[in-house]
């Protein structure tokens, strides 16, 4: 796993995107890609990858989801800026043959879940309204940081949901479904409170094209795997294992990552090729036409990857003015304090002490009397008065 | 006859005993099979614990069971698990007299048919073990047991519906009014039992099955006004014990309109916690006409064999009442060994066999998946329930096909030759 510092390029740039000063390492070929390079105005990458199902047999919902997170994370984007949200444990289920491992591959050829997975949401934590405040920051105060999308006005997101859906919904946890208004809702919210620069939608469950039909902010690119009306199919199933290992485009495009390294420069026309109708049997989709740049100088390092731009610089700058020290606010004498002390409620003591009252209930007499009446009848009009004299 | 049936008694009692005092006890009376909100122990001492606080029984959706219970249990709460060992010996010997008195129809019905169905009539000699075995289809079916070792009451219903037969079948019209009334009175559905048990006090009594006739209306009036006088009183004597009416939609209001929908081997709960209210009363009447709806047809073609109707409209109510047990399946599966001589004409044995196991076991497993470890939901549990019921359907039919077989065969023997001597069979239609 090599770290995404790139020495290659340098530069200082202003705030309009000129060109000020251009230090020769001796990489002249690369001027040309100064231009792409400059090209998207982002600064930091986060993640934030969902997968929404639970149950053993969604078992390629959660390993689609963690392909795309060892992608994500082989292309340099570090757990702290990735939200990793899982309905359910597959790698530690009672009926994994296997335990400890998610597998992508048939044959058991690639482990997406490794020893450094880190899991922010898990289990019934992966709610509607917890992604929600993920997206749109609305957490409250106690929140740990790694369950924050700490994101700002130059972070370029990366939201992937997988799961069931439906025509305009997606179904989380098997009781409650996003729709793609509140979808959009949120993504809108973003735009407003600055909390993202470009952000690109990855969708992969059944008619996914609906779930990004009705966003309205600008700066989006939305992928889906199936248009409205087509099912998402999975992709192969695994008979040691014995549930589908993964949906057939998270497993194509899964198969299109492993090819990407940091310094790629593949562009997302081609990831809007991945997985055609003869390999995926549905019609992915994609959605440009709110994105500002034109998608062929997107790169795709530029949403699965933290290619860091990096100045290097041989002039020493002078920091002016010190830093002055704040005088701490003398500490005030002990403040005088009022006695409290805590008044009962209830009245514990008297209760406690209080021995219960032994009122046992007792059927009524005339109850009981005409209940036995009725049986002596009924026993002396079946079987005869004669046998009266045997009792007495 | 009395000694194997004393050492299964004894058997019985021991097994009984060693699990009332073992710790399965307390996980067996917890298991929702088992007991339901109206049958729960738990329940009743809940119900008699309120009432000596000064409260209500009834109020609260704590207590289920009828005043009569609880006058019973108030004296006998410390004896309990005698009480329900007494009621389930008495239930055994109870059973042992009707198949008894079972014998002597078959030797009425011996002359009237062709010699080569004489194979069809059971001889005496094999009918001798009959009430053994069903006092042992009872007493050992691990169904009676779960039910007896969680002190549910549904063992007490059984035992008053066993007087009821004992008493129709020795003759008693009174007395089997009363114990039909006890029966209907703890739970509304053995109203439908009126129908068969008419319909044998006339076969009895030589009244003939006709309209037109008025001592069969006479006789019909004459039962029923015992039935419902006695259902009367009894409903009277339980405002007496009380004071006031609150039991009357507690119980009956309970039963009719299914407000608890915990998990069961029924078939209410899964439909109505999914039902939108709008339509709740719909299917709500809907689901309970079922258990009374094949009382008629079922008793116009049964009309000659009203015993064979009992048990067919006992095997209706055990499936499709709204809170059904195990104990409830166990009534109606003891009197199989009385028929056992339709044995040869049954279809599907080997797969209700194979479904009912299955499905009991599968029963604490996949509740266990459910509740406890989360890796299942309520479906797997309603498809276990669905299949639960669906082979007890197909046994209660496949009896049926059987029985109305069998009576085919006798009137126009076994062996059936179509019209040019070859051989022929029956088909279903």
């Amino acid at each position: 796993h090599h770290q995404c510092v790139n020495g290659w390029m340098t530069g200082c740039v202003k705030r309009f995107g000129v060109l000020k000063r251009y230090t020769n390492t001796g990489h002249l070929p690369f001027k040309n890609s100064a231009g792409q390079f400059f090209s998207s105005g982002h600064t930091n990458n986060w993640a934030v990858l969902v997968c929404t199902s639970r149950f053993w047999f969604n078992y390629r919902h959660v390993a689609n989801t963690l392909s795309v997170y060892r992608s994500v994370k082989r292309l340099g984007i570090p757990d702290s800026h990735i939200v990793l949200m899982l309905a359910d444990d597959m790698a530690c289920n009672h009926r994994n043959p296997k335990p400890a491992t998610v597998f992508s591959h048939k044959n058991m050829e690639l482990n997406v879940y490794g020893d450094d997975v880190e899991v922010d949401y898990r289990g019934y934590e992966v709610t509607v309204e917890n992604f929600l405040r993920v997206l749109t920051g609305r957490l409250p105060p106690s929140t740990p940081r790694s369950k924050r999308l700490l994101s700002d006005d130059r972070s370029n997101i990366l939201i992937y949901l997988t799961g069931h859906g439906g025509n305009g919904f997606l179904k989380f946890q098997d009781s409650e479904e996003i729709s793609n208004v509140e979808l959009a809702d949120a993504f809108e919210q973003m735009w407003q409170k600055r909390r993202y620069n470009e952000l690109l939608f990855i969708i992969d469950t059944c008619q996914g094209a609906s779930m990004y039909e009705r966003f309205y902010s600008p700066n989006i690119m939305a992928l889906a795997s199936s248009q409205v009306g087509e099912d998402s199919l999975s992709h192969q199933p695994d008979l040691a294992i014995g549930v589908h290992l993964m949906d057939r485009y998270t497993f194509y495009m899964l198969e299109f990552l492993e090819d990407i390294h940091p310094a790629s420069k593949t562009n997302m026309n081609d990831l809007f090729k991945v997985c055609p109708k003869s390999q995926c049997v549905s019609t992915p989709g994609h959605r440009t036409d709110l994105f500002l740049r034109d998608p062929g100088s997107v790169l795709i390092t530029d949403f699965f990857g933290s290619v860091r731009k990096v100045e290097l610089t041989m002039d020493a700058i002078n920091l002016t003015d010190p830093i002055k020290q704040m005088e701490e606010n003398p500490v005030n004498g002990e403040e005088q304090k009022e006695v409290y002390s805590y008044a009962d409620q209830l009245p514990v003591s008297e209760i406690i002490h209080q021995k219960p009252k032994q009122k046992d209930w007792h059927p009524p007499d005339g109850f009981i009397l005409g209940l036995w009446t009725l049986i002596l009848l009924v026993f002396f009009k079946t079987y005869g008065i004669k046998h009266l004299k045997h009792i007495f | 006859m009395a000694a194997p049936l004393t050492l299964l008694l004894i058997v019985a009692v021991t097994i009984r005993a060693a699990l009332f005092r073992s710790s399965l006890a307390e996980l067996i009376a917890e298991r929702v099979e088992v007991v339901s909100p109206i049958t729960a122990w738990k329940r009743v001492v809940e119900g008699l614990a309120l009432l000596d606080l000064g409260v209500s029984p009834y109020s609260g959706d704590v207590f289920h069971e009828t005043p009569l219970i609880i006058y019973m249990f108030h004296f006998l709460v410390d004896y309990a698990e005698i009480t329900f060992m007494v009621s389930l010996n008495k239930n055994i010997i109870l059973k042992h007299f009707v198949v008894e008195f079972r014998k002597q129809k078959f030797a009425l019905e011996a002359d009237r048919y062709p010699m080569d169905s004489l194979e069809l009539i059971r001889s005496p000699k094999e009918m001798y073990y009959i009430p053994l075995k069903v006092a042992m289809f009872y007493l050992l079916n691990p169904f009676t047991i779960l039910s007896c070792v969680a002190k549910s009451t549904c063992g007490l219903n059984n035992a008053v519906l066993a007087l009821f037969f004992l008493s129709t079948i020795k003759g008693n019209v009174l007395l089997s009014a009363i114990f039909l009334c006890l029966a209907t009175y703890q739970s509304i559905y053995p109203i439908t039992l009126c129908a068969p048990a008419m319909l044998y006090f006339m076969q009895r009594q030589y009244i003939p099955v006709n309209f037109r006739r008025v001592s069969f209306w006479w006789f019909i009036v004459q039962y029923l006004f015992m039935y419902l006088g006695s259902l009367f009183v009894l409903i009277c004597l339980s405002f007496f014990l009380l004071g006031s009416w609150d039991y009357l939609p507690s119980v009956y209001g309970f039963i009719l309109s299914v407000p608890d929908l915990t998990p069961n081997i029924g078939l209410f709960w899964y439909f109505f916690a999914e039902m939108f209210e709008h339509f709740r009363l719909f299917f709500l009447c809907v689901f309970q006409i079922n258990v009374f709806f094949y009382t008629i047809p079922l008793s116009i073609k049964l009309k000659e064999h009203p015993v064979f109707l009992m048990f067919m409209q006992l095997a209706v109510i055990s499936i499709f009442k709204s809170y059904p047990t195990v104990g409830d399946v166990a009534l109606y599966l003891a009197f199989l060994p009385v028929w056992s001589h339709l044995h040869r004409f049954l279809r599907n044995i080997f797969l209700v066999s194979c479904v009912l196991l299955a499905c009991s076991v599968l029963f604490p497993v996949l509740w266990h998946l459910w509740i406890y470890a989360g890796s299942a939901n309520s479906n797997f549990y309603y498809a276990i329930t669905l299949l639960f019921n669906v082979a007890q359907i197909l046994l209660v039919s496949d009896y049926f096909y059987a029985f109305l077989r069998r009576e085919h065969h006798l009137t126009n023997g076994l062996y059936l030759k179509r019209k040019d001597g070859s051989e022929a069979t029956l088909i279903l239609k």
